[in-house]
Protein backbone atom coordinates (compact mmCIF):
# COMPACT_ATOMS: atom_id res chain seq x y z
CA UNK A 1 0.00 0.00 0.00
CA UNK A 2 2.61 2.51 1.12
CA UNK A 3 4.40 3.18 -2.11
CA UNK A 4 1.36 2.26 -4.08
CA UNK A 5 -1.42 3.95 -2.16
CA UNK A 6 -1.99 6.74 -4.52
CA UNK A 7 -5.41 8.03 -5.04
CA UNK A 8 -6.18 10.34 -7.85
CA UNK A 9 -9.10 12.21 -6.49
CA UNK A 10 -8.17 15.74 -7.20
CA UNK A 11 -9.84 18.79 -8.46
CA UNK A 12 -7.39 18.84 -11.30
CA UNK A 13 -9.72 17.26 -13.78
CA UNK A 14 -12.59 19.58 -13.09
CA UNK A 15 -10.40 22.65 -13.00
CA UNK A 16 -8.47 21.77 -16.12
CA UNK A 17 -11.68 21.26 -18.01
CA UNK A 18 -12.87 24.64 -16.78
CA UNK A 19 -9.60 26.21 -17.86
CA UNK A 20 -9.72 24.69 -21.30
CA UNK A 21 -13.14 26.15 -21.75
CA UNK A 22 -11.98 29.68 -21.21
CA UNK A 23 -9.96 31.69 -23.61
CA UNK A 24 -6.98 31.69 -21.32
CA UNK A 25 -4.25 29.22 -22.01
CA UNK A 26 -5.50 28.26 -25.40
CA UNK A 27 -8.58 28.32 -27.52
CA UNK A 28 -11.38 25.94 -26.66
CA UNK A 29 -12.05 23.37 -29.31
CA UNK A 30 -15.63 22.60 -30.25
CA UNK A 31 -17.68 19.44 -30.89
CA UNK A 32 -14.60 17.26 -30.91
CA UNK A 33 -13.28 14.21 -29.12
CA UNK A 34 -9.73 13.97 -27.93
CA UNK A 35 -8.28 10.68 -26.75
CA UNK A 36 -4.92 10.37 -25.06
CA UNK A 37 -3.16 7.16 -24.16
CA UNK A 38 0.16 6.53 -22.50
CA UNK A 39 2.24 3.71 -21.14
CA UNK A 40 4.89 4.43 -18.56
CA UNK A 41 7.66 2.28 -17.17
CA UNK A 42 9.28 3.17 -13.87
CA UNK A 43 12.27 1.41 -12.42
CA UNK A 44 14.51 1.88 -9.41
CA UNK A 45 17.47 -0.48 -9.86
CA UNK A 46 17.25 -3.22 -7.18
CA UNK A 47 14.05 -1.74 -5.80
CA UNK A 48 10.61 -0.99 -7.20
CA UNK A 49 9.46 -1.40 -10.79
CA UNK A 50 6.10 -0.24 -12.07
CA UNK A 51 4.14 -0.23 -15.29
CA UNK A 52 1.32 2.22 -15.73
CA UNK A 53 -1.19 2.62 -18.55
CA UNK A 54 -3.61 5.49 -19.04
CA UNK A 55 -6.57 6.11 -21.32
CA UNK A 56 -8.20 9.50 -21.19
CA UNK A 57 -10.98 10.82 -23.37
CA UNK A 58 -12.60 14.20 -23.53
CA UNK A 59 -15.55 15.20 -25.62
CA UNK A 60 -16.63 18.73 -26.42
CA UNK A 61 -20.38 18.84 -27.03
CA UNK A 62 -20.21 22.45 -28.12
CA UNK A 63 -21.59 25.52 -26.36
CA UNK A 64 -19.08 25.07 -23.59
CA UNK A 65 -20.25 21.64 -22.51
CA UNK A 66 -17.46 19.14 -21.87
CA UNK A 67 -17.21 15.62 -20.50
CA UNK A 68 -14.13 13.64 -19.62
CA UNK A 69 -13.35 10.09 -18.65
CA UNK A 70 -10.15 8.44 -17.56
CA UNK A 71 -9.05 4.95 -16.60
CA UNK A 72 -5.64 4.03 -15.20
CA UNK A 73 -4.19 0.60 -14.60
CA UNK A 74 -0.83 0.05 -12.98
CA UNK A 75 1.15 -2.85 -11.65
CA UNK A 76 4.00 -2.61 -9.19
CA UNK A 77 6.53 -5.05 -7.90
CA UNK A 78 9.82 -5.01 -6.07
CA UNK A 79 11.34 -3.89 -2.81
CA UNK A 80 11.04 -0.79 -0.67
CA UNK A 81 13.02 0.40 2.37
CA UNK A 82 11.20 -0.80 5.48
CA UNK A 83 12.60 1.94 7.71
CA UNK A 84 14.78 -0.42 9.75
CA UNK A 85 18.50 0.38 10.05
CA UNK A 86 21.37 -1.81 8.82
CA UNK A 87 23.07 -4.08 11.35
CA UNK A 88 26.39 -5.88 11.77
CA UNK A 89 24.66 -9.26 11.65
CA UNK A 90 22.16 -10.83 9.27
CA UNK A 91 18.72 -9.49 10.14
CA UNK A 92 15.47 -11.41 9.69
CA UNK A 93 12.18 -9.58 9.21
CA UNK A 94 8.68 -10.99 9.25
CA UNK A 95 6.68 -10.23 6.14
CA UNK A 96 3.73 -7.85 6.67
CA UNK A 97 1.25 -10.71 6.29
CA UNK A 98 2.89 -12.52 9.20
CA UNK A 99 3.57 -15.47 6.93
CA UNK A 100 7.18 -15.93 5.97
CA UNK A 101 10.23 -13.76 6.38
CA UNK A 102 13.07 -12.11 4.49
CA UNK A 103 16.66 -11.50 5.50
CA UNK A 104 19.05 -8.59 5.10
CA UNK A 105 22.80 -8.99 4.80
CA UNK A 106 25.13 -7.22 7.28
CA UNK A 107 25.48 -3.52 6.51
CA UNK A 108 22.66 -3.58 3.97
CA UNK A 109 19.56 -1.38 4.12
CA UNK A 110 16.58 -3.60 4.97
CA UNK A 111 14.29 -3.76 1.95
CA UNK A 112 10.84 -5.26 2.20
CA UNK A 113 10.57 -7.22 -1.03
CA UNK A 114 6.89 -8.04 -0.58
CA UNK A 115 5.48 -5.38 -2.87
CA UNK A 116 3.32 -6.75 -5.61
CA UNK A 117 0.22 -4.84 -6.38
CA UNK A 118 -2.14 -3.76 -9.12
CA UNK A 119 -4.45 -0.78 -9.10
CA UNK A 120 -7.35 0.38 -11.21
CA UNK A 121 -8.53 3.98 -11.07
CA UNK A 122 -11.53 5.42 -12.88
CA UNK A 123 -12.60 9.04 -12.97
CA UNK A 124 -15.03 11.15 -14.91
CA UNK A 125 -16.40 14.62 -14.91
CA UNK A 126 -18.37 17.26 -16.74
CA UNK A 127 -18.18 21.00 -17.30
CA UNK A 128 -21.13 23.22 -18.03
CA UNK A 129 -21.34 26.91 -18.88
CA UNK A 130 -23.02 29.22 -16.43
CA UNK A 131 -23.82 32.32 -18.37
CA UNK A 132 -21.35 33.76 -20.84
CA UNK A 133 -18.29 34.00 -18.59
CA UNK A 134 -18.59 31.28 -15.96
CA UNK A 135 -18.37 27.53 -15.83
CA UNK A 136 -19.04 24.87 -13.25
CA UNK A 137 -17.36 21.48 -13.20
CA UNK A 138 -17.89 18.35 -11.18
CA UNK A 139 -16.27 14.94 -11.12
CA UNK A 140 -16.15 11.57 -9.43
CA UNK A 141 -13.21 9.33 -8.72
CA UNK A 142 -12.69 5.76 -7.55
CA UNK A 143 -9.70 3.47 -7.27
CA UNK A 144 -8.97 0.08 -5.86
CA UNK A 145 -6.03 -2.17 -5.11
CA UNK A 146 -5.98 -5.26 -2.96
CA UNK A 147 -5.33 -3.37 0.28
CA UNK A 148 -6.56 0.13 -0.53
CA UNK A 149 -9.67 1.81 -1.90
CA UNK A 150 -10.46 5.45 -2.48
CA UNK A 151 -13.67 7.21 -3.46
CA UNK A 152 -13.87 10.92 -4.11
CA UNK A 153 -15.83 13.78 -5.61
CA UNK A 154 -14.91 17.30 -6.64
CA UNK A 155 -16.53 20.50 -7.85
CA UNK A 156 -15.25 23.83 -9.06
CA UNK A 157 -16.40 27.20 -10.31
CA UNK A 158 -14.55 29.42 -12.75
CA UNK A 159 -15.22 32.94 -14.06
CA UNK A 160 -13.50 35.07 -16.67
CA UNK A 161 -12.86 38.79 -16.32
CA UNK A 162 -11.34 41.61 -18.34
CA UNK A 163 -11.93 40.38 -21.92
CA UNK A 164 -11.10 36.85 -20.72
CA UNK A 165 -7.63 37.97 -19.76
CA UNK A 166 -8.19 36.93 -16.15
CA UNK A 167 -9.80 33.78 -14.78
CA UNK A 168 -10.60 33.19 -11.13
CA UNK A 169 -11.41 29.68 -9.96
CA UNK A 170 -12.44 28.01 -6.75
CA UNK A 171 -12.71 24.30 -6.17
CA UNK A 172 -13.29 21.75 -3.45
CA UNK A 173 -12.81 18.01 -3.31
CA UNK A 174 -13.45 15.30 -0.78
CA UNK A 175 -12.41 11.69 -0.65
CA UNK A 176 -12.58 8.78 1.70
CA UNK A 177 -9.83 6.18 1.67
CA UNK A 178 -9.83 2.77 3.31
CA UNK A 179 -6.76 0.69 3.98
CA UNK A 180 -6.96 -3.03 4.68
CA UNK A 181 -3.32 -4.06 5.11
CA UNK A 182 -1.94 -7.53 4.61
CA UNK A 183 -2.41 -9.30 7.93
CA UNK A 184 -4.27 -6.34 9.46
CA UNK A 185 -3.13 -3.05 10.99
CA UNK A 186 -0.26 -3.44 13.45
CA UNK A 187 -0.58 -1.82 16.87
CA UNK A 188 1.57 1.35 16.79
CA UNK A 189 4.98 0.83 18.39
CA UNK A 190 4.32 -2.89 18.87
CA UNK A 191 7.39 -5.06 18.37
CA UNK A 192 7.56 -7.02 15.14
CA UNK A 193 6.98 -10.64 16.13
CA UNK A 194 8.94 -13.49 14.54
CA UNK A 195 7.16 -15.80 12.12
CA UNK A 196 4.82 -18.04 14.07
CA UNK A 197 3.07 -16.12 16.84
CA UNK A 198 0.33 -13.74 15.72
CA UNK A 199 1.31 -10.09 15.39
CA UNK A 200 -0.95 -8.03 17.68
CA UNK A 201 -3.31 -6.03 15.47
CA UNK A 202 -5.75 -3.15 15.68
CA UNK A 203 -9.38 -4.01 15.09
CA UNK A 204 -11.01 -3.13 11.78
CA UNK A 205 -9.81 -1.29 8.71
CA UNK A 206 -8.10 2.07 8.65
CA UNK A 207 -9.88 4.95 7.01
CA UNK A 208 -9.17 8.58 6.42
CA UNK A 209 -10.97 11.59 5.02
CA UNK A 210 -9.27 14.06 2.70
CA UNK A 211 -10.79 17.51 2.15
CA UNK A 212 -9.15 19.97 -0.24
CA UNK A 213 -9.99 23.52 -1.20
CA UNK A 214 -8.28 25.59 -3.88
CA UNK A 215 -8.33 29.15 -5.18
CA UNK A 216 -6.80 29.89 -8.55
CA UNK A 217 -5.95 32.87 -10.72
CA UNK A 218 -4.79 32.86 -14.33
CA UNK A 219 -3.76 36.16 -15.90
CA UNK A 220 -2.72 36.94 -19.45
CA UNK A 221 0.20 39.34 -19.27
CA UNK A 222 0.80 39.99 -22.95
CA UNK A 223 0.46 38.33 -26.33
CA UNK A 224 3.01 35.65 -25.41
CA UNK A 225 2.86 35.37 -21.62
CA UNK A 226 0.46 34.15 -18.98
CA UNK A 227 0.82 33.49 -15.27
CA UNK A 228 -1.00 31.26 -12.85
CA UNK A 229 -1.25 31.34 -9.05
CA UNK A 230 -3.03 28.88 -6.81
CA UNK A 231 -3.46 28.41 -3.12
CA UNK A 232 -4.52 25.02 -1.81
CA UNK A 233 -5.57 23.92 1.63
CA UNK A 234 -5.69 20.22 2.41
CA UNK A 235 -6.93 18.57 5.56
CA UNK A 236 -6.43 14.85 6.14
CA UNK A 237 -7.94 13.11 9.15
CA UNK A 238 -7.85 9.45 10.07
CA UNK A 239 -5.40 6.60 9.75
CA UNK A 240 -2.19 7.87 8.10
CA UNK A 241 0.32 5.44 9.57
CA UNK A 242 2.06 3.22 7.03
CA UNK A 243 1.24 -0.26 8.35
CA UNK A 244 4.29 -1.76 6.62
CA UNK A 245 6.98 0.56 7.99
CA UNK A 246 9.26 -0.14 10.95
CA UNK A 247 11.48 1.90 13.25
CA UNK A 248 14.58 0.25 14.71
CA UNK A 249 15.26 0.51 18.42
CA UNK A 250 19.04 0.42 18.84
CA UNK A 251 21.52 0.01 21.66
CA UNK A 252 22.63 3.55 22.68
CA UNK A 253 26.28 2.47 22.83
CA UNK A 254 26.83 -0.09 20.09
CA UNK A 255 24.08 1.05 17.71
CA UNK A 256 23.02 -2.57 17.22
CA UNK A 257 19.28 -3.07 16.60
CA UNK A 258 17.63 -4.66 19.63
CA UNK A 259 14.01 -4.37 18.50
CA UNK A 260 11.93 -3.48 15.44
CA UNK A 261 8.69 -1.65 16.18
CA UNK A 262 5.89 -0.51 13.91
CA UNK A 263 5.73 3.20 13.16
CA UNK A 264 3.03 5.60 14.32
CA UNK A 265 1.95 8.85 12.61
CA UNK A 266 -0.47 11.55 13.78
CA UNK A 267 -4.07 11.12 12.66
CA UNK A 268 -4.48 14.68 11.37
CA UNK A 269 -2.50 16.71 8.87
CA UNK A 270 -3.12 20.18 7.43
CA UNK A 271 -1.21 21.32 4.37
CA UNK A 272 -0.91 24.75 2.76
CA UNK A 273 0.38 24.94 -0.79
CA UNK A 274 1.28 28.02 -2.80
CA UNK A 275 1.94 27.56 -6.49
CA UNK A 276 3.06 30.00 -9.15
CA UNK A 277 3.71 29.42 -12.81
CA UNK A 278 4.61 31.42 -15.87
CA UNK A 279 4.27 30.28 -19.49
CA UNK A 280 5.87 32.27 -22.26
CA UNK A 281 5.97 31.75 -25.98
CA UNK A 282 9.45 32.42 -27.34
CA UNK A 283 10.82 32.41 -30.89
CA UNK A 284 12.17 28.87 -30.45
CA UNK A 285 9.13 27.44 -28.66
CA UNK A 286 7.50 27.71 -25.25
CA UNK A 287 8.89 28.04 -21.74
CA UNK A 288 7.07 26.75 -18.65
CA UNK A 289 8.51 27.68 -15.25
CA UNK A 290 6.83 26.92 -11.92
CA UNK A 291 7.49 27.09 -8.21
CA UNK A 292 5.61 25.40 -5.38
CA UNK A 293 5.90 25.91 -1.64
CA UNK A 294 4.28 23.47 0.74
CA UNK A 295 4.13 23.60 4.52
CA UNK A 296 2.19 21.43 6.93
CA UNK A 297 1.64 20.91 10.63
CA UNK A 298 3.81 17.81 10.60
CA UNK A 299 6.78 20.17 10.35
CA UNK A 300 7.49 19.50 6.69
CA UNK A 301 8.25 22.38 4.33
CA UNK A 302 9.14 21.82 0.71
CA UNK A 303 10.22 23.78 -2.35
CA UNK A 304 9.74 22.59 -5.91
CA UNK A 305 11.08 24.36 -9.00
CA UNK A 306 10.25 22.95 -12.41
CA UNK A 307 11.23 24.06 -15.89
CA UNK A 308 10.11 22.79 -19.28
CA UNK A 309 11.46 24.36 -22.44
CA UNK A 310 9.71 23.21 -25.60
CA UNK A 311 11.90 23.68 -28.66
CA UNK A 312 10.07 23.47 -31.98
CA UNK A 313 11.88 21.46 -34.67
CA UNK A 314 10.56 22.72 -37.96
CA UNK A 315 7.21 21.45 -39.24
CA UNK A 316 5.15 18.39 -38.45
CA UNK A 317 4.61 19.46 -34.86
CA UNK A 318 8.03 18.13 -33.97
CA UNK A 319 9.58 19.33 -30.76
CA UNK A 320 12.19 18.49 -28.15
CA UNK A 321 11.39 19.38 -24.58
CA UNK A 322 14.10 19.32 -21.92
CA UNK A 323 12.72 19.07 -18.40
CA UNK A 324 14.39 19.91 -15.11
CA UNK A 325 12.95 19.68 -11.62
CA UNK A 326 14.46 20.41 -8.23
CA UNK A 327 12.75 19.42 -5.02
CA UNK A 328 13.78 19.76 -1.38
CA UNK A 329 11.94 19.02 1.83
CA UNK A 330 12.60 19.23 5.55
CA UNK A 331 11.85 16.29 7.81
CA UNK A 332 8.62 15.69 9.70
CA UNK A 333 8.89 16.57 13.40
CA UNK A 334 8.41 12.93 14.31
CA UNK A 335 10.90 11.53 11.79
CA UNK A 336 13.45 9.40 13.62
CA UNK A 337 15.97 7.27 11.74
CA UNK A 338 16.29 5.18 14.93
CA UNK A 339 15.04 5.16 18.52
CA UNK A 340 17.30 4.51 21.50
CA UNK A 341 16.73 1.51 23.70
CA UNK A 342 15.77 2.52 27.24
CA UNK A 343 14.52 5.98 26.25
CA UNK A 344 10.86 6.91 26.54
CA UNK A 345 8.88 6.44 23.33
CA UNK A 346 7.78 9.65 21.60
CA UNK A 347 4.11 10.23 20.77
CA UNK A 348 4.78 9.48 17.10
CA UNK A 349 7.71 8.20 15.09
CA UNK A 350 8.51 7.15 11.55
CA UNK A 351 11.71 6.18 9.78
CA UNK A 352 10.10 6.36 6.35
CA UNK A 353 12.69 8.16 4.22
CA UNK A 354 9.89 9.96 2.36
CA UNK A 355 9.20 11.94 5.53
CA UNK A 356 12.90 12.66 6.11
CA UNK A 357 15.01 15.56 4.91
CA UNK A 358 16.29 15.23 1.35
CA UNK A 359 16.50 16.87 -2.02
CA UNK A 360 15.89 15.45 -5.46
CA UNK A 361 16.67 16.25 -9.08
CA UNK A 362 14.86 15.20 -12.21
CA UNK A 363 16.31 15.55 -15.69
CA UNK A 364 14.26 14.56 -18.67
CA UNK A 365 13.82 14.91 -22.40
CA UNK A 366 10.61 14.55 -24.38
CA UNK A 367 10.11 14.32 -28.10
CA UNK A 368 6.81 14.83 -29.83
CA UNK A 369 5.61 14.82 -33.41
CA UNK A 370 2.39 14.80 -35.39
CA UNK A 371 1.40 11.62 -37.20
CA UNK A 372 -0.87 13.02 -39.81
CA UNK A 373 -3.83 15.21 -39.06
CA UNK A 374 -4.82 15.23 -35.37
CA UNK A 375 -2.63 12.28 -34.41
CA UNK A 376 0.31 12.84 -32.11
CA UNK A 377 3.11 10.69 -30.72
CA UNK A 378 5.30 11.54 -27.76
CA UNK A 379 8.16 9.75 -26.04
CA UNK A 380 10.16 10.77 -23.03
CA UNK A 381 12.87 9.52 -20.73
CA UNK A 382 13.58 10.93 -17.29
CA UNK A 383 16.10 10.33 -14.55
CA UNK A 384 15.24 10.98 -10.91
CA UNK A 385 17.79 11.08 -8.08
CA UNK A 386 16.94 11.52 -4.42
CA UNK A 387 19.71 12.33 -1.94
CA UNK A 388 19.52 12.57 1.87
CA UNK A 389 21.99 12.63 4.74
CA UNK A 390 23.37 9.10 4.94
CA UNK A 391 25.45 9.85 8.01
CA UNK A 392 23.31 11.93 10.38
CA UNK A 393 24.89 13.39 13.49
CA UNK A 394 24.57 11.42 16.68
CA UNK A 395 24.41 7.98 15.11
CA UNK A 396 25.43 5.64 17.96
CA UNK A 397 28.14 3.00 17.63
CA UNK A 398 28.23 1.03 14.41
CA UNK A 399 25.37 3.02 12.86
CA UNK A 400 27.88 5.78 12.13
CA UNK A 401 29.57 3.39 9.67
CA UNK A 402 26.48 2.70 7.57
CA UNK A 403 24.76 4.70 4.88
CA UNK A 404 21.45 5.44 6.58
CA UNK A 405 19.90 7.25 3.59
CA UNK A 406 20.96 5.43 0.42
CA UNK A 407 20.54 7.40 -2.78
CA UNK A 408 17.35 6.54 -4.66
CA UNK A 409 17.76 6.44 -8.43
CA UNK A 410 14.88 5.99 -10.82
CA UNK A 411 14.40 5.86 -14.58
CA UNK A 412 11.14 6.73 -16.24
CA UNK A 413 10.18 5.83 -19.80
CA UNK A 414 6.93 6.91 -21.41
CA UNK A 415 5.29 6.66 -24.80
CA UNK A 416 2.09 8.52 -25.50
CA UNK A 417 -0.30 8.49 -28.42
CA UNK A 418 -3.24 10.82 -28.83
CA UNK A 419 -5.74 11.61 -31.51
CA UNK A 420 -8.57 14.02 -32.01
CA UNK A 421 -8.54 17.74 -31.51
CA UNK B 1 1.19 40.56 22.73
CA UNK B 2 1.76 37.54 20.58
CA UNK B 3 -1.79 37.71 19.29
CA UNK B 4 -1.31 41.40 18.44
CA UNK B 5 1.87 40.60 16.53
CA UNK B 6 0.05 37.93 14.62
CA UNK B 7 -2.80 40.30 13.80
CA UNK B 8 -0.33 42.93 12.63
CA UNK B 9 1.46 40.35 10.50
CA UNK B 10 -1.81 39.22 8.95
CA UNK B 11 -2.83 42.83 8.25
CA UNK B 12 0.59 43.51 6.71
CA UNK B 13 0.37 40.45 4.51
CA UNK B 14 -3.15 41.35 3.40
CA UNK B 15 -2.03 44.89 2.56
CA UNK B 16 1.00 43.62 0.66
CA UNK B 17 -1.16 41.13 -1.22
CA UNK B 18 -3.73 43.76 -2.17
CA UNK B 19 -1.02 46.18 -3.28
CA UNK B 20 0.65 43.46 -5.29
CA UNK B 21 -2.62 42.38 -6.86
CA UNK B 22 -3.71 45.91 -7.72
CA UNK B 23 -0.32 46.86 -9.12
CA UNK B 24 -0.06 43.62 -11.04
CA UNK B 25 -3.53 43.36 -12.44
CA UNK B 26 -5.45 46.52 -11.73
CA UNK B 27 -3.11 49.41 -12.16
CA UNK B 28 -1.62 48.35 -15.44
CA UNK B 29 -3.96 49.20 -18.26
CA UNK B 30 -1.78 47.44 -20.81
CA UNK B 31 -2.08 44.04 -19.13
CA UNK B 32 -3.80 41.43 -21.22
CA UNK B 33 -4.56 41.25 -24.92
CA UNK B 34 -7.38 41.96 -27.33
CA UNK B 35 -9.30 38.98 -28.71
CA UNK B 36 -7.49 39.25 -32.06
CA UNK B 37 -4.11 39.04 -30.34
CA UNK B 38 -4.48 35.49 -29.08
CA UNK B 39 -2.62 33.70 -31.85
CA UNK B 40 0.34 32.72 -29.69
CA UNK B 41 -1.70 32.04 -26.55
CA UNK B 42 -3.94 29.76 -28.61
CA UNK B 43 -1.14 27.39 -29.47
CA UNK B 44 -1.27 23.99 -27.87
CA UNK B 45 2.07 24.48 -26.14
CA UNK B 46 0.57 27.40 -24.18
CA UNK B 47 -2.36 25.46 -22.75
CA UNK B 48 -2.18 25.15 -18.99
CA UNK B 49 -3.68 21.68 -19.26
CA UNK B 50 -1.74 20.86 -22.40
CA UNK B 51 -0.44 17.51 -21.23
CA UNK B 52 -2.75 16.21 -18.50
CA UNK B 53 -1.76 12.55 -18.83
CA UNK B 54 1.94 13.23 -18.30
CA UNK B 55 1.14 15.67 -15.48
CA UNK B 56 -0.94 13.03 -13.70
CA UNK B 57 1.71 10.34 -14.18
CA UNK B 58 4.40 12.64 -12.79
CA UNK B 59 2.19 13.55 -9.87
CA UNK B 60 1.72 9.87 -9.16
CA UNK B 61 5.46 9.20 -9.16
CA UNK B 62 6.34 12.13 -6.95
CA UNK B 63 3.48 11.35 -4.60
CA UNK B 64 4.96 7.93 -3.96
CA UNK B 65 8.50 9.27 -3.38
CA UNK B 66 8.01 12.62 -1.63
CA UNK B 67 5.92 14.20 1.14
CA UNK B 68 4.37 16.94 -1.03
CA UNK B 69 1.64 16.63 -3.61
CA UNK B 70 -0.75 18.80 -5.54
CA UNK B 71 -0.81 22.56 -5.70
CA UNK B 72 -0.69 23.05 -9.43
CA UNK B 73 -4.44 23.05 -9.71
CA UNK B 74 -4.81 23.24 -13.45
CA UNK B 75 -1.98 20.89 -14.21
CA UNK B 76 -0.96 18.94 -11.15
CA UNK B 77 -3.62 17.44 -9.02
CA UNK B 78 -3.37 16.33 -5.48
CA UNK B 79 -3.54 13.40 -3.23
CA UNK B 80 -3.92 13.64 0.49
CA UNK B 81 -2.51 10.21 1.18
CA UNK B 82 0.81 9.24 2.62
Amino acid sequence: MAATSRTYRSIRGALSAACALTGIGGVATSHATEVETAILGYTEPNRVSALETVLQARHDFGSGRLANFKVVYDALTGASASGAVPGAAVQTFTRPSGRGSYTTAPGETPLDDTFRDARVAVSGGATLPLGRLSTISAGLYGSGEHDYTSLGANASFSRDFDRRNRTLSAGVSFSQDTVTPEGGRPIPFASMTPVGPDQPRLAGDGSKDVADAMLGLVQVIDRATLVQFTYSLSRVTGYQTDPYKLVSVVDPTTGAPVDQIFEHRPDARTKHILFGRVKRQLPHGALDLSYRFMTDDWGIASHTVELRDRVALGGGGKYLQPHMRYYSQSAADFYARWLLDGAALPDHATADYRLGEFHAWTFGLEHGRDLGRDHRLTARVEYYRQVGDGHPAGAPGALANYDLFPVVDAWIFQVGYSFGS
Amino acid sequence: MRRRNRTALAAGLALAASLLTSSLFGGCASLGVQPWERDLLAQRSMRLDGDPVTAALDEHIYFSKEASTGGAGFGGGGCGCN
